[in-house]
Order: structure tokens, then sequence, then C-alpha cells
């Protein structure tokens, strides 16, 4: 029992406000993955660094970003560090939550390529005269990277789609949240929904063909 | 060409019988035997759960008593407010009791009955805010619940001002947490909601203000919009809840000392 009649030129008049937010949507997902591989890299060499402390972090990061809810940590971001008096506005608190999410999904991304490079390429660089740090930095990384390509690809779709748990903390500018206004201001709640669905949908697909164009030059040979 | 006319009368026959009788959706809410109302339980004394988790609150009450009218048993389906529309549409509820204001822009999607309540709003702020009246507001960063009609007022005033910050939340709790700590300067609340979280002492560092200077916040009943046998009854209802003290008397349960708000707006009809 679907009791509708859908009045698509009511959404359509919208759609250049949707457009604006799933600009933002992107600009988020975007910078949460650069921070996200940066931060990723940092703790797998945690990881690999044999100091207690620094893998231990990465640890910690790994098991929260992996087992608990986006929401929550998107959520933890705005009112768990508000409650200590630390104020993020909601933008700033979306891109902590899914960066933070995304340099642990990465970080484990990473530690299943390293274990695809064998251990005779850190030796082979280190009898070149590659010190430790330059083994993994010229050798083992980019060969970690090109590995976990697609996995990365993986991570950037989660990001986009994360975006939209931003409303959980006010957040109203991005694609999810300027419909969630537009719904709330004209109750054409369908119409909305849907076309915010269809832009979510382009905006992925945009990204698992440029990733598979892409990975076609990296894994020519 | 020629029809035998046992054929064409097997073919009448079967079409009368094909066409249902024709229901609508009051009939079908009778003969079902439960009413069943959106109301959002995070919006007290308008709605919010008791001690033990059962929901309580004037449009609780309110939509208990449409379905004692209507002579059948009511089941309160809790529904956030920017849900309140996809669980009528997708036949989740029949009616909404959920403090709905009946905007112009929102009648073009639903059915609204008379309104069966209004609001005043007022602000709120942090103690650590200086802020003696609304204005007082501009530049500041406010926020309120999205979807509700103060929201959509502040959002304008926040744009007409040309300065400072709006944040929609998505639950009431969510913006009195938000202020209560202090990531709000300011939200604007129905007077009800505002005097009640100030004094559940479950936000610390929060104070009224001011009145905030809207039009009061009409809200009405809704449901389908092409429903005008409902509609006309839920309008009926609306009145005979004023008409017998009804109103006055939920009034009294719910809100506290003090007269309802008037539901009429002298010099027009509706």
């Amino acid at each position: 029992m679907f009791n509708y009649t859908f009045q698509w030129k009511q959404a359509m008049a919208r759609l250049p406000q949707m457009l604006d937010g799933a600009i933002v949507t992107m600009q988020i997902a975007i910078l949460s993955m650069i921070i996200g591989i940066l931060l990723a890299i940092m703790l797998t060499m945690f990881r690999l660094s044999g100091i207690r402390v620094l893998s231990a972090i990465a640890k910690t990061w790994v098991e929260i970003a992996r087992n608990t809810p986006a929401l929550f940590q998107i959520y933890m971001a705005h009112f768990g560090l508000g409650s200590f008096g630390l104020h993020l506005s909601p933008y700033l608190s979306l891109l902590i939550g899914i960066t933070f999410n995304n340099a642990g999904y990465l970080t484990e991304n990473f530690r299943g390529a390293l274990k695809a490079i064998p251990d005779t390429q850190t030796r082979a660089a280190r009898s070149l005269g590659l010190g430790q740090a330059g083994a993994f930095r010229y050798v083992v990384l980019p060969q970690m990277l090109r590995i976990s390509f697609l996995p990365m690809t993986n991570q950037m779709v989660w990001a986009v789609l994360m975006t939209s748990l931003g409303v959980t903390v006010g957040m109203s500018t991005d694609l999810y949240g300027v419909t969630q206004a537009l719904n709330a201001l004209t109750f054409r709640t369908f119409e909305l929904f849907a076309l915010a669905a269809v832009i979510f949908y382009v905006i992925t697909k945009v990204i698992t063909l440029g990733a598979r164009l892409i990975a076609a030059r990296l894994f020519r040979y | 060409m020629t029809k035998s006319p046992i054929i064409v009368s097997l073919l009448a026959a079967a079409v009368a019988f094909a066409t249902p009788s024709y229901a609508d959706k009051l009939d079908d809410i009778i003969a079902s035997g439960t009413l069943r109302c959106a109301v959002v339980l995070d919006f007290p004394p308008m709605g919010m759960r008791d001690e033990s988790n059962n929901p309580v609150g004037f449009d609780v009450d309110y939509c208990n008593d449409l379905a004692a009218a209507l002579g059948v048993k009511a089941e309160i389906v809790e529904t956030p407010f920017p849900e309140r529309i996809p669980a009528l549409m997708s036949g989740r509820v029949d009616v909404g009791v959920a403090s709905t204001s009946d905007t112009l822009e929102r009648a073009k999607t639903v059915g609204m009955s008379i309104p069966y309540y209004a609001f005043e709003n007022a602000v709120v702020a942090n103690n650590k805010v200086e802020m003696a009246s609304w204005e007082d507001m501009k530049g500041k960063t406010v926020g309120a619940t999205a979807g509700t009609y103060e929201a959509i007022w502040l959002e304008k005033q926040v744009t007409e001002w040309g300065e400072g910050t709006f944040r929609p939340y998505q639950t009431q709790a969510d913006v009195f947490l938000a202020l209560s700590q202090g990531q709000l300067d300011a939200t604007v609340s129905t007077v009800e909601v505002a005097n009640a979280n100030v004094n559940s002492g479950n936000f610390p560092g929060i104070r009224v203000v001011d009145k905030a200077p809207m039009v009061p916040d009409y809200v009405a009943l809704f449901t389908l919009r092409e429903e005008y046998g409902l509609l006309n009854y839920l309008n009926l209802f609306v009145n005979q809840q004023v008409r017998t003290g009804r109103y006055a008397e939920l009034y009294a349960k719910w809100v506290g000392e003090g007269e309802p708000a008037n539901l009429t707006i002298p010099g027009v009809y509706r």
C-alpha cells in the first residue's frame, strides 16, 4: 500500500541546491581519504616499528574504527569531545569521524597488502645499500599502495556514503543534509530522496569507473 | 457484430463483481479496529516516554481520544520529526498526531486538519552567553530540531541577518545537549519544551531568555491529502475536543497552569 503521487518537477527545481550539497559531500570524502591514507601509512609504520606503545596505539585505533558504527565515531567527535569543552563544527566533526574510520580500515588493508609482499624484497633492497626506512619507502610502500589500490576505492565509496551520517551532528550543507532540510520544508520526501539516491549513485559510479581506468594503467603488465 | 446476450450478461456480472465497493481511509480504520498514529516521542510534554518506557504526553492522549471516538484501539507509532511523512505515505500510520506545523508548503503534500494546538516559542541560551533578548541571537551559533517550524524560522532569520551559523540537529535531545555543552549559543523551541528541558535538570547551564517573535505555531493533525472523509472527521474531532473542555483538560494535565492557546484566528473562517 503506497499512496503517493510523485511530483518530480518540485524536486527537480531543488536540483541545483542538491548539487551544491554534492560538492560538499565530495569535498569531505576526498579530504577524508587523503588524510586517512596518510594516517593509515603512519599507523602501519607504528605497527611495524616494534615499539610497544606505538603498535598499541595503532591496534586500538583499528579495533575501534572497525568494530564500532561509523555513526558512533562521528557522534563522538561532536558530542563526545563536546562534553570535554572541545567544540568542533559539524563539518569538522563529520570529517574527523570519517577520516578516523578510513584510517582504521585502510591500516587493515595495508597490513593485508604487506603480507603479500615477500620479505625477500626488503632483504634485496637492504643488500643494495638501502636502510630500513629507505627499503620501506622505496620498495615496500609503493607495492603496498598498489596492491591495496582497489580496496582503497571501496573505502572512497564508503566515505562518500558515510557523509550522510553528518545530519546527526547538525551538518546541513552536504548532499544528505540539504535533502533533509528540503524535505522538512516541502514534505516531498520520496522525490527528494530518490533524487539524492541517484546523485549518490552517479558519484560512486564515477569513482569506481575512474578507479578502474587508473587501475588499468597501474596493473598494465 | 452480434454478441450472445449470455456472454454480455456474464461480462456485466464479472465487471460488477470485479469492481470493489469503494471504502475510504475512515472506513478502513473503523473496519481494521486500530488507529495507527505517528507521534514524536522526543518532544516533551507533547510526546515522551515515562519511567516504564510507555509513550505518554499530550499527543499520545490526543491519539487515544481520537481512537476512542472512532471506537477503535489506538496504536502509537514512534516517529522522529523527519520521518512523519514517509511513515504516512508508506501506510505505516493512518494519521499524524505529531505537533506538525500547518505550513502552506507542506499542505501541498499532505492534508491538514484545523489546528489542534498552538505553540509559542522561547529563546533558550547557554548561561555563558550574554543574551538579553531574542535579537542578541544575531551573529551567534544557533540551532534547532531539523524540520520543525522554529528551525525553519531560525534558519531564515540567520540568512536575513547575514551573520551567525545555523545548525539543524536530528532530535530535540541533541539540540539541548549541544546547547548545554556550549556547542550552540542559543536555540528556539516551544515554550513547553523549553521549560520542560530547563527544569528537568538533564541539561545543566541553560536558561530561557525571551519569547521568540514568531506567529504562534499552529499545529494540525494530518493524513493523506485526498482523504476528505477522514479530514472532515478530524476537523470535527478537534472542534469537539475544544467544545467538550477536553482540550483544556489535556492542557492542564501536560502543560500546566494557564489557558490553552486560542485555536481560532479572528476575522477568518478556518
